[in-house]
């Protein structure tokens, strides 16, 4: 898998406890604030923050959610979720929604995530691990 | 009902556990949750709103979201997903009047 480098984002936030996934919203939600997207934009950010972080903790037990902000004429939060965990069995059953290996879940997040992103990319390989990139880019109007 | 503005997992299940004693030890006919404060509602959370929802109804017990946020529906209805056996009121007076006209969730209409 690719390798991810780590000092080019500014926020770096290991999620080990559930309590992350509340930390990890939060924090990347407050860069999203201050960088001045509109408020659907934040609380869209904030919920794939939140769907990226809870699937490390559920799946991997521990991983990364990074985030940075770019500036390339327009500026864009982007958004890296890593783990070494078991990784995605059925990557385009997930991806279409409504599929879900856990009890009580709509099987909607990452499907959700990418709805919800202008740009989603994702790797993953059984028994490496997944990193899943998304981008927000900021509207000028 | 007021929802803190920041809940997390094990909250969320222990208010699931509360709310559903309640409802059955009360005999309570209506739940009215107050979600104007929640500034993210996520697949999961929705999973158990929805989940309270359909316990709920089993105990005779309607259930009424209030005040859901604009940018919180917007994101939920991308994402696709919907929350069934559930009413919606935009505060609690609507809430309240939608509750004293027997409304029913659109999902059920059929079914009485």
């Amino acid at each position: 898998m690719r390798r991810i480098s780590f000092d080019e984002y500014q926020l770096v936030i290991k999620i080990t406890r559930e309590e992350d996934i509340v930390l990890a919203r939060q924090m990347v939600k407050n860069l999203a604030s201050e960088a001045g997207f509109s408020l659907v934009d934040v609380t869209k950010i904030a919920t794939v923050v939140s769907e990226l972080s809870r699937n490390i903790f559920r799946y991997a037990g521990s991983g990364l959610i990074l985030a940075r902000l770019r500036d390339e004429g327009e500026k864009i939060l982007e958004i890296v979720a890593y783990d070494e965990g078991p990784g995605i069995g059925n990557l385009s059953a997930v991806l279409r929604g409504g599929y879900s290996t856990t009890p009580r879940s709509f099987g909607l997040g990452l499907s959700g995530v990418k709805k919800l992103m202008d740009d989603f990319e994702i790797e993953s390989e059984k028994g490496k691990g997944t990193i899943v990139r998304v981008e927000k880019r900021q509207r000028r109007f | 009902m007021p929802v803190h503005v920041e809940l997390d997992d094990a909250s969320i299940e222990a208010l699931q556990q509360q709310l559903l004693e309640e409802i059955a030890t009360q005999k309570v006919r209506a739940l009215l949750l107050d979600l104007s404060l929640i500034e993210v509602i996520d697949s999961y959370t929705s999973y158990i709103i929805h989940e309270t929802a359909q316990m709920a109804r089993l105990l005779v017990c309607k259930v009424v979201l209030v005040g859901i946020r604009p940018a919180v529906a917007l994101t939920l209805a991308q994402m696709g997903i919907r929350f069934e056996h559930v009413l919606t009121a935009l505060d609690l007076e609507h809430a309240l009047e939608i509750l004293a006209s027997g409304g029913t969730p659109s999902d059920e209409k059929d079914l009485l």
